[in-house]
């Protein structure tokens, strides 16, 4: 009986201790974190989303299309399109592709590429509403400079060496004038995807033959045409700048070289619908970049917190 | 500290308290007071009807008797709301979360919006049940928790004219009998469903329900042999006077000291000879003070049965078997949806509220102020109270609006009600889940022998000091 007895005033020792301890939990700061709210601090090597970084001085391309990233890619989610120019015989980009749907944020090819140019941003708001737009095509994963200043100075890499001692004193006359003709650029290409979509149209009916000709080529070409030409549209649109400058560099005669072949393909009369919807998203490019600098400096407000 | 939870916590039960109380209070004055005075032609400053006709007369009755229920229809959807959102910022609070905050200002018509989606969801009968008795079981749950709190009704407002009709002379019996009918309701809803997890869910909610009832209403019936009766509204009238008078200390035991100490204190007449009237109280001087002292120990232990037997009645953690989501899929009710489980849901709040009404009524003085009379006596409350009637007489007196001592009772009454909500909500954060065979030793083996023990005690104690009763 004395036995029991004890037994019940330890157990309700025990509850009442119970109790007093939850209860004074109501004392203390939640732990949630209001997500939408506030964005935790993410730490600088946090895997998310798969981006490619442009040099943070110069705002150059830092990819130099070794397709390391492709060969250690687990997933086997990136895919990279690439030619030898003839000229300087360098490999030259012409896509770079990433599938995130497949990817796993394993982050192997931000370790083996040479150039830290692939690397993982902060970003993981990525839900979208098809398995298409989830692969990013170069104009996607290719960040601003000012992105990439970000990114650099977060995850403390080494800044890429500037790769000819005659860039640099360009860069700078030039910083100012790309940013203006980037913009310039876009609407050339808006326009050029206009009147090409007409002539498109206008020869449709001729062109059938052809069609099928473009057909017969294989993927990889199809898919990689268009973007070429959208890209070195908006490159010809720089090297403007630069000759202005009067300075007449590589880049100029890279350009040019590509600018040459889409044109060769038009003659070829390889233009078709496909092509017009492609220009149509090169013209939208620009505006989804000025939304990303939005972001971006958001991110950059919110940081000091 | 965490002063922004916690104050928003207050801010939303005050808030949802005043929308319910208030909608159910003018629903009440509007039908029960209002209407038929109106009709009547009582009403001041509107029209005046000399001889009102029989028929009319009999409409305004009519309505008179019907507010009572049209209270609790009124009462228990808005009560149910505040208490789901109540239980889930609390808990939120207890496990250091936040809680729902984000529909309405800062959460507030969060149940809201969960009721009109449950009231839109699909009703699914699931194939091979009995469609009859799984639409009759959730009625069955419902139903007695409507009329099973009517006798409270007249205890909660310091016996208002609008709810003494609801009154019975065997109130706490009549309410017990309805409490224990939605058991029957389970153990169909089980069977009824066609499916195993909900069987032995019903299964043991009628085991539990055998086993608790037993400590549940031993505790009571003592209650009521230390009162003398069985009329809420009489038990409510005796308590009254502070907290001394209270069932919980003793049933009456310290009536006695509460009446004495103001004298003791020389707070008045010093020269009144006090020894007669502790006689009068304590007939055995030192044998009553000592019986006193034991009936107050029985009374509170008898409160604590009550709670614990009051847990396993409504099926709250930890005596929550009968659904244990962890290991029978939410038991009774799994295979409900739609309007029919929200009829579950319902009922459960409302049942949570019921067994908390009565533990006030029978336990804590029902709408009695706990500051002892001879203290609130002596503080300057009398210009307070003048100056309030008068800036509100034309409520008061022309349109009976607001009737004083109904207001204080029913303030009390929700203070205390919700104070034992609030501990139960706390008790389900803390404690983990009986085990079925845990709960059948501790409620044989414990429970109900301490309650026959304290029956036995307090039969013998109460003979030495004058009780209620």
């Amino acid at each position: 009986m004395a036995n029991l007895l004890d037994r019940a005033v330890e157990s309700f020792k025990r509850v009442g201790e119970g109790l007093k301890t939850v209860f004074m939990h109501s004392f203390r700061e939640p732990t949630t974190q209001e997500y939408p709210e506030k964005i935790q601090d993410l730490a600088p090597h946090f895997r998310g989303r798969l981006a490619l970084a442009v040099n943070p001085d110069t705002g150059d391309h830092l990819c130099i299309s070794c397709r390391q990233c492709e060969r250690v890619c687990p997933d086997k989610c990136i895919e990279i399109t690439a030619h030898k120019s003839p000229e300087t015989n360098k490999l030259e980009l012409i896509d770079f592709k990433i599938d995130h749907g497949l990817c796993m944020f394993c982050g192997l090819c931000t370790e083996v590429c040479p150039t830290t140019c692939i690397i993982n941003t902060n970003d993981f708001e990525m839900a979208d509403y098809s398995r298409e737009s989830l692969i990013y095509d170069i104009k996607r994963l290719t960040l601003t400079q000012d992105e990439s200043t970000y990114y650099f100075d977060k995850k403390e890499l080494p800044r890429p060496k500037p790769k000819a001692a005659a860039k640099p004193a360009a860069a700078a006359g030039a910083a100012g004038a790309a940013a203006k003709s980037a913009a310039a650029g876009g609407d050339a290409a808006a326009k050029a995807a206009a009147a090409k979509a007409a002539a498109a149209k206008a020869a449709a009916a001729k062109a059938a033959a052809a069609k099928a000709a473009a057909a017969k080529t294989d993927d990889g070409e199809t898919k990689a045409e268009p973007k070429a030409e959208s890209k070195s549209e908006e490159k010809a649109a720089e090297p403007k700048a630069d000759a202005e400058a009067a300075k007449k560099d590589v880049v100029e005669a890279k350009t040019e070289d590509i600018t040459a072949e889409p044109k060769a393909d038009a003659e070829a009369a390889k233009k078709d619908v496909v092509e017009a919807k492609t220009e149509d998203k090169a013209a939208e490019a620009p505006e989804k970049d000025a939304k990303k600098d939005v972001k971006e400096a958001k991110a950059d407000e919110k940081d000091p917190e | 500290m965490n002063a922004a939870e916690i104050y928003k916590l207050s801010r939303l039960a005050i808030f949802w308290l005043s929308v319910t109380f208030g909608a159910v209070w003018v629903a009440c004055w509007g039908v029960g007071v209002f209407i038929p005075s109106l009709i009547t032609g009582k009403m001041p400053f509107l029209l005046q009807v000399d001889n009102p006709s029989t028929t009319v007369v009999f409409i305004a009755d009519l309505l008179r008797s019907l507010t009572p229920i049209l209270s609790l229809l009124v009462f228990i959807p808005i009560n149910a709301m505040f208490m789901v959102l109540f239980e889930r910022r609390s808990l939120a609070l207890f496990t250091v979360r936040m809680g729902p905050n984000r529909h309405g200002f800062d959460g507030l018509a969060q149940t809201a919006a969960d009721a009109v989606k449950l009231l839109f969801k699909e009703d699914i009968t699931p194939r091979g049940a009995d469609a009859f008795m799984f639409t009759l079981a959730p009625i069955i749950f419902f139903a007695p928790s409507i009329f099973g709190a009517l006798p409270l009704l007249a205890a909660v407002t310091n016996n208002h004219d609008l709810f003494k009709v609801a009154n019975l002379p065997t109130g706490i019996f009549y309410i017990l009998a309805a409490a224990s009918i939605p058991v029957v309701a389970l153990v169909m809803a089980g069977w009824a469903s066609n499916n195993k997890y909900s069987l032995v869910g019903g299964l043991r909610s009628a085991a539990q329900a055998i086993s608790y009832e037993i400590p549940l209403v031993l505790s009571l019936v003592t209650m009521c042999l230390l009162a003398g009766t069985l009329d809420v509204v009489e038990i409510v009238e005796q308590q009254k006077g502070g907290i001394l008078n209270w069932n919980i200390l003793g049933g009456g035991a310290l009536s006695g000291y509460d009446k004495l100490a103001p004298y003791w204190l020389n707070l008045v007449d010093t020269s009144f000879d006090t020894s007669a009237m502790f006689g009068q109280f304590y007939p055995v001087p030192w044998l009553s003070s000592i019986m006193a002292f034991v009936l107050v120990i029985c009374t509170v232990l008898l409160f604590g049965l009550y709670l614990t037997g009051a847990c396993a009645e409504i099926n709250r953690i930890p005596f929550d078997l009968p659904e244990a989501e962890s290991e029978l899929v939410s038991g009774y009710n799994t295979e409900y949806s739609g309007i029919k489980f929200a009829i579950f849901f319902l009922a459960e709040f409302t049942n949570l509220f019921v067994v908390s009404s009565i533990a006030t009524v029978m336990f804590l003085g029902g709408g009695d102020n706990p500051i002892p009379k001879w203290i609130l006596d002596r503080l300057p409350l009398e210009p307070i109270s003048n100056a309030l009637g008068s800036l509100l007489s034309p409520l008061i007196k022309d349109l009976m609006f607001i009737d004083p001592a109904t207001f204080w009772a029913a303030f009390w009454v929700i203070v205390k009600v919700y104070s034992i909500v609030f501990f139960a909500i706390l008790v389900r954060g803390t404690l983990p889940r009986f085990r079925i065979d845990q709960l059948m030793d501790f409620g044989w083996k414990r429970l109900i022998p301490l309650a026959l023990i304290l029956f036995v005690v307090v039969v013998f104690a109460r003979t030495w000091v004058v009780c209620h009763g």
